[in-house]
């Protein structure tokens, strides 16, 4: 260990990773619940980017407005809690279903007329959804942070521990993600939908109604939005905006798992999740931020297709 | 060459055009100098001063001019960057990190801001076109990139990190408040200022625009392959548009900062930021000179009024880009210059 402590001394740049192995030769408790905390983050991650990830594959449009898309699961999950005082897990549902509605809605009336557009200008007209979305939000609820304020305990496992309602969000990512794939692999729209994903303009050729594909792909890539921000909403305090932060891990994981790759979020939402745990508990300030961006940038130029390449 | 460059420069240029191009540009000049006088004068006791300030034609004028800037990039070669706060920041952080840490005037700092960005928008542009992405992945990766240097300033504590710069009293680097601090006790003279900044860069702007550097431009803009087989390298073009709208963008910056007074990086490379600098391009014309000056005199006015009919809620006026960018994209794609051929064909088809 003295070696390693000079070493790390010549160079603060070393520092957190000198510590690293540190704290795993002494096998150091706060390991595990680090270890603990990012798989459950990385759930959550992974479940935002679902949706994302979905019409990215089949439509190969970016959802913009994704991240508000989320926001609204949030707020539709906060007002029925409110009046309903249920627990907010049989709420997270109808989110989605609340969502499936707005997607469709967006569909129709922005989507649809820009399929063939150029790319920029789906980008912007979503972003443009966003803006409108988040902006009617904080007109009707304001900007100040609300939580649900419902508290489902705390699990202890040795020295580490974590909140139940963690635990339930990655329980709803790994189920959501064995539904959609039964969905898209065992019945005859899933098969349609992976058609249309290949190659548009044959899915078109032996009869495929492509633009109804899309509004369906689109409408569940929007209840996706919805359940993951009603799971948001279980787990922390949230805003108008809070969709946006998400939005942008979001992106880094869709390109990091592979466009509409479900196994690829997955992944990319656990390392994400990592790096933001231990990047966050080692590095000094924002710099697992910064390390996120840098993989983002490195994926997107390098291997576009993600590490997964792409399969919805 | 034959579809999109709409704003009459393909029509065959008559002496008398030319006329017409000169007294409209000087009425444009003249009108955007008075302007502050024009919107104090009240007509039967009813002022739009009541409703637009000197504050907001400042920002009007500021957003004019990112977008002019954004535009050499985004209108001219077809490049859509997403990413342009990336510049401004460099440009406003260069200013004040030279000013508060070495007592350098800002305008050394507005210069050295626009070639940090510029050397920063050949990395970008380097790395994106040796990689080829395009399209939205281009699109992602500029604002990536952008968000690369917000964290690099918020995780640097040589740069302030999150706290951000405080703007020095103009004594604090040796002189009085004026031209040469870049600072002044009243409004007026930063409007002046920024004019002046617009008309720098809706020059420089309109001499690419004609000149065989802009023909590229378009040429590779509308057919890449097509372009490269005639000897045109896209990588060179390319790379310079991106560098001189990196440099511009960084003045906006500098005049950010010192207008301000004070900049941190959450507010100065929000995610929204990067919108604010694109749209007015994108509403009045893109790849028009005219364009982007035009459509911040509707965007800015615009979202400000909104703003104080509303009420004071954060974030309310994004609506209004919101509004915009769909209604845009879907409608409108020629922007407002497009205006005067649509209302003349609605007309045709009423008789």
């Amino acid at each position: 260990m003295y070696l390693l402590s000079v070493l790390s001394f010549q160079s603060p740049f070393l520092n957190p990773i000198v510590n690293f192995i540190d704290d795993v030769i002494h096998l150091n408790p706060i390991l595990l619940q680090l270890f603990l905390l990012a798989l459950l983050l990385g759930g959550v991650y992974a479940l935002s980017a679902l949706g994302l990830t979905m019409i990215f594959g089949v439509m190969d449009i970016i959802n913009f407005a994704h991240g508000a898309f989320i926001t609204v699961g949030i707020y539709i999950v906060w007002v029925l809690f409110g009046m309903l005082g249920v627990n907010p897990l049989v709420l997270i549902p109808l989110a989605a279903v609340g969502l499936f509605v707005v997607g469709i809605l967006v569909y129709r009336g922005v989507v649809d007329p820009l399929i063939e557009a150029p790319q920029e200008s789906q980008l912007v007209a979503m972003f443009g959804i966003s803006l409108i979305i988040a902006s009617m939000l904080a007109f009707a609820f304001e900007n100040n942070p609300r939580s649900l304020g419902f508290d489902m305990g705390i699990i202890t496992i040795g020295s580490a521990s974590f909140g139940t309602d963690k635990l339930l969000v990655l329980c709803i990512t790994m189920a959501t993600m064995i539904v959609v794939w039964l969905f898209l692999h065992r019945t005859t729209t899933g098969l349609v939908i992976r058609g249309t994903a290949d190659d548009r303009s044959s899915a078109e050729y032996v009869g495929i109604d492509v633009r109804q594909i899309n509004r369906l792909t689109f409408g569940i890539g929007s209840a996706l939005a919805g359940l993951a921000g009603g799971s948001i909403a279980l787990i922390q305090q949230f805003d108008p905006y809070t969709g946006e932060l998400y939005l942008i891990n979001a992106f880094v994981i869709v390109v990091l798992g592979g466009l509409g790759s479900f196994p690829g979020s997955l992944v990319g939402g656990m390392i994400i999740g990592f790096i933001a745990i231990f990047g966050g508990y080692y590095l000094p300030g924002t710099v697992n931020q910064l390390v996120i961006y840098v993989i983002f940038v490195a994926v997107l130029l390098m291997k576009p297709d993600g590490i997964f390449g792409s399969d919805t | 060459m034959t579809t999109t460059v709409s704003d009459g420069s393909v029509l065959p240029s008559s002496i008398r055009n030319h006329w017409v191009r000169i007294s409209r540009i000087v009425v444009v000049s003249i009108t955007l100098c008075i302007l502050p006088y024009l919107v104090e004068t009240s007509i039967a006791g009813i002022s739009i001063g009541n409703w637009i300030s000197i504050h907001i034609l400042i920002l009007t004028v500021v957003w004019a001019f990112t977008a002019q800037a954004w535009n050499i990039m985004g209108g001219y070669s077809g490049q859509f960057s997403f990413g342009h706060a990336a510049y401004m920041g460099i440009g406003a952080y260069a200013t004040m990190a030279l000013l508060v840490g070495f007592r350098l005037n800002p305008w050394v700092g507005l210069v050295v801001g626009g070639f940090i960005a510029a050397g920063y928008a050949l990395i970008v542009g380097l790395l994106t076109l040796r990689f080829k992405v395009k399209g939205h992945f281009f699109a992602l990766a500029t604002l990536a990139f952008a968000e690369i240097v917000r964290l690099f300033i918020t995780n640097s504590s040589e740069l302030h990190s999150a706290s951000g710069y405080f703007r020095p009293l103009p004594s604090d680097y040796g002189v009085g408040y004026g031209l040469v601090a870049f600072q002044f006790q009243h409004r007026l003279p930063y409007y002046y200022i920024i004019i002046g900044f617009l008309a720098i860069v809706t020059t420089a702007s309109w001499l690419i625009k004609h000149s065989s550097v802009g023909l590229y431009l378009f040429a590779i803009r509308e057919n890449e392959q097509a372009a490269e087989s005639l000897g045109i390298s896209p990588t060179r073009y390319k790379l310079f548009s991106m560098m001189a709208s990196a440099f511009f963008t960084a003045w906006a910056g500098s005049f950010w900062a010192m207008y301000f007074a004070t900049i941190a990086p959450d507010t100065l490379f929000d995610l929204f930021r990067n919108v604010e600098i694109l749209l007015p391009a994108l509403v009045g014309g893109l790849g028009t000179v005219m364009g982007p000056i035009l459509g911040s005199f509707l965007v800015t006015p615009l979202s400000q009024i909104v703003r104080q009919l509303v009420g004071n809620v954060p974030g309310i006026d994004h609506a209004v880009f919101g509004i915009l960018l769909v209604f845009i994209v879907l409608f409108n794609p020629s922007g407002m210059l497009g205006w005067p051929r649509k209302l003349k064909e609605l007309r045709s088809r009423r008789r």
